[in-house]
């Protein structure tokens, strides 16, 4: 089967479009992310985990003194807190400082006193001469002393060097969201939730949709009647209202526990698979329909096989380019229904998505802060139009009223 | 005996409209047909688009419910069989479909649509399948390394013999030709029909043979039935076929038979006229708006079928005229 595939017609008209192969090539390579994170190449954790102060710009932007000497201070006021602390309990700083880590951008392990000189120099410099400077910003004079707070901040967190040093980038080349988290993380872990979403609603969809769309119009008669009674009603209530109600539903089930981040995602699915079938089932009973009057029926039907056989043998196989078009359809579809979702706050919960990213970028973008929805707009726009484009190809390779 | 008969055969098609999707009324498809089929012999079926040739090609095995009337089939009546006991008649009586395009499964290697009826019918034991299969694709006239091929490999002829292949898997007896060669190129149509009478010589088949072409009756066929929006005209052996038509029609279709000898001139009758809609039948013979012998009588009441010989019947009042004991035909 899949090698008639590979072989067929269409395949070969697939490959010759350029444009195809490259959106297949995008998708793909979208499809091994998901499938990475899914066995846990990025723990969710990591999504979590506090990596830089809030709102560090990615690397498109560099920083004004203002924001540099902020960042450099929140080294500096953690290290000044841990010194305090720990002379109250006859401690060194630096037990207290590891729970303060930035991901690979951990503590220094200085003598005690150092401590106090270099953090007494910091604030020398803060108190008396940038204490009265109105907008530092506005005063590049000042850019030497600015360097010198952010040399002892480095002295107390150095920046990691090596593969560490790397792996620090890779986290935040992006920047930080509000929460300190990292931005590039949270964008490339939502590829698993919206390739989890988007697979496993559009393969049961379409599986679904398609064996009752050929079930009615194959069979005729009642069965017809109530299929088509219950794709109308259905489609004629919105998703959003079904999911809100099924958020009541489950509300405080284990469908509703943020700590179970699969489970949680189940009123999505049943949302989405229960609105999503009517498409496929529909144009699947309109192939159906033309396909039960060929002859090729016929003769099954006049070599003495039973309805069933003939439906599942002679009339399914025929719609399988619709299924796959229908596929490619409702996979996006469903990726961006999950965003509008989880951006409504119905959808994702607990776990990072281009919804929840994109929510909570709304106030950063006033203040000109644009790594959090640049990088979740990015990634699903590339995704969306690479589906596309692939699903175009499709239609037009597998059409067999495209003749070139 | 013969092998099939069909008597008072009638198939009435509902036609559903209106805001309730009611049966607004019936498109008659065949209306009260009735012959015999001898074993051995192929009958030909002629007549225009839309007379109802393929309704009563389909129902004869079954592909179509008729709405009344029987078909025997060995002395069995065939119409109320439900579908476990209409397995072994499945089986000894199968069909070729006109249009070998869409008569294929695109996704069946020619192997594997064979194997199904074979396997179904358990035709031939397991070990035994693959020299069946390779032996009934040679008889066809293809070569052993089509089985493996899908259908769309093929042309339009050599999708006909897979499709005859198909019709055969299953040992038959009783096979319906349904335009076999319409869709066809010439060349190719006189291949394909001495393959299909090498092959009935050779499995004893019995052949019912749909055509609109007289030429390949005439070719063809022992005996030829004439059909007339639905109902049976003339029925006649074949070889009297151009000297001893009677009815209106036939000769009509004999006129419109092109010559192939420029010297051979013969007066042509035209018809004027459209065929009448099936879904509104006018009374008498359904010929009568047509006809170029028309009569009154002709438009009150419809013709019976009169034998003219043996064997030769024939439903006009005209040509039935002076034909002395107008007994009533089978």
């Amino acid at each position: 089967m899949t090698g008639r595939l590979l072989r067929s017609r269409g395949a070969r008209k697939f490959r010759r479009n350029r444009l195809a192969m490259a959106a297949l090539g995008v998708i793909l390579l979208y499809f091994a992310t998901a499938v990475f994170l899914f066995f846990g190449g990025v723990s969710m954790e990591a999504t979590k985990e506090r990596v830089a102060p809030k709102h560090t710009p990615g690397f498109f932007q560099t920083p004004d003194l203002d924001q540099r000497l902020a960042f450099a201070m929140h080294f500096i006021s953690e290290v000044d807190s841990a010194t305090r602390l720990a002379s109250r309990r006859d401690q060194h700083p630096h037990d207290i400082l590891v729970e303060k880590a930035l991901a690979e951008r951990r503590p220094a392990r200085l003598e005690p006193q150092r401590y106090d000189e270099l953090l007494d120099e910091a604030f020398g410099i803060l108190e008396e001469e940038l204490d009265l400077v109105d907008n530092i910003a506005d005063h590049p004079e000042l850019e030497p002393r600015v360097e010198r707070v952010e040399e002892i901040a480095a002295a107390f967190f150095p920046m990691p060097t090596g593969w560490e040093g790397r792996a620090y980038w890779s986290r935040t080349f992006l920047g930080s969201d509000a929460a300190g988290q990292s931005i590039s993380i949270r964008a490339i872990y939502s590829i698993k939730v919206a390739f989890q979403i988007g697979l496993i609603t559009s393969v049961i969809s379409v599986l679904f949709g398609s064996l009752l769309g050929a079930a009615a119009a194959f069979f005729g008669g009642w069965v017809d009647h109530a299929i088509t009674w219950v794709f109308s009603t259905l489609s004629s209530i919105p998703y959003l209202v079904l999911l809100s109600v099924l958020i009541v539903v489950f509300f405080g089930t284990i469908f509703d526990d943020p700590e179970r981040p699969f489970l949680s995602l189940v009123p999505i699915y049943v949302a989405f698979c229960s609105t999503f079938w009517i498409g496929p089932c529909r144009v699947i009973r309109g192939e159906t329909m033309k396909i039960k009057e060929l002859e090729y029926v016929q003769a099954a039907t006049a070599i003495g096989f039973g309805r069933v056989y003939i439906l599942l043998k002679h009339v399914i196989p025929n719609t399988a380019h619709l299924m796959f078009i229908n596929f490619s359809l409702l996979f996006i579809g469903a990726i961006k229904s999950e965003v509008i979702l989880s951006f409504l706050g119905l959808g994702v919960k607990g776990q990072a998505s281009w919804g929840i990213m994109i929510r909570d970028a709304k106030d950063e973008v006033a203040s000109y802060f644009f790594w959090q929805i640049g990088a979740a707009t990015f990634l699903m726009f590339v995704l969306v139009l690479a589906f596309n484009i692939f699903t175009d190809a499709l239609q037009d390779a597998f059409d067999p009223r495209h003749v070139d | 005996m013969a092998l099939m008969e069909v008597r008072n055969l009638v198939k009435r098609f509902p036609v559903r409209g209106g805001v309730l999707n009611r049966v607004i009324g019936h498109v008659h498809a065949v209306s009260d047909v009735s012959f015999d089929v001898h074993k051995g012999e192929t009958l030909g079926v002629v007549g225009e688009s839309g007379c109802g040739k393929s309704t009563l090609g389909k129902m004869l095995i079954r592909l179509i419910e008729p709405t009344s009337g029987t078909i025997r089939y060995e002395g069995k009546d065939i119409t109320t069989l439900d579908h476990v006991e209409l397995m072994p008649f499945r089986r000894t009586m199968q069909i070729i479909f006109q249009d070998p395009y869409s008569s294929l499964n695109p996704r069946l290697t020619v192997r594997s649509l064979l194997r199904e009826a074979i396997a179904f019918h358990r035709i031939v034991p397991r070990a035994e399948m693959d020299e069946y299969i390779t032996n009934l694709i040679r008889k066809v006239g293809l070569r052993a390394d089509a089985a493996d091929k899908f259908p769309h490999e093929f042309s339009g002829g050599q999708r006909q013999r897979i499709g005859i292949a198909r019709a055969l898997a299953t040992r038959p007896e009783f096979i319906v030709a349904d335009e076999p060669v319409s869709a066809l190129d010439v060349s190719i149509q006189a291949q394909v029909l001495n393959l299909l009478m090498d092959l009935k010589d050779e499995f004893g088949l019995t052949l019912v043979f749909i055509s609109h072409d007289l030429k390949v009756i005439q070719h063809f066929c022992d005996r030829v039935m004439v059909m007339y929006l639905g109902r049976a005209v003339e029925m006649m052996p074949c070889l009297d076929l151009d000297e001893q038509a009677r009815h209106p029609y036939s000769k009509a279709l004999l006129g419109a038979n092109p010559i192939d000898d420029p010297s051979d001139r013969r007066p042509l009758t035209i018809l004027q006229g459209d065929v009448p809609s099936p879904f509104n039948v006018p009374k008498g013979c359904p010929f009568t708006g047509r006809c170029p012998e028309v009569i009154d009588r002709c438009r009150e009441e419809m013709p019976p079928a009169v034998s003219h010989s043996d064997g030769h019947l024939v439903a006009c009042w005209v040509a039935s005229e002076g034909v002395a004991e107008c007994q009533r035909g089978a």
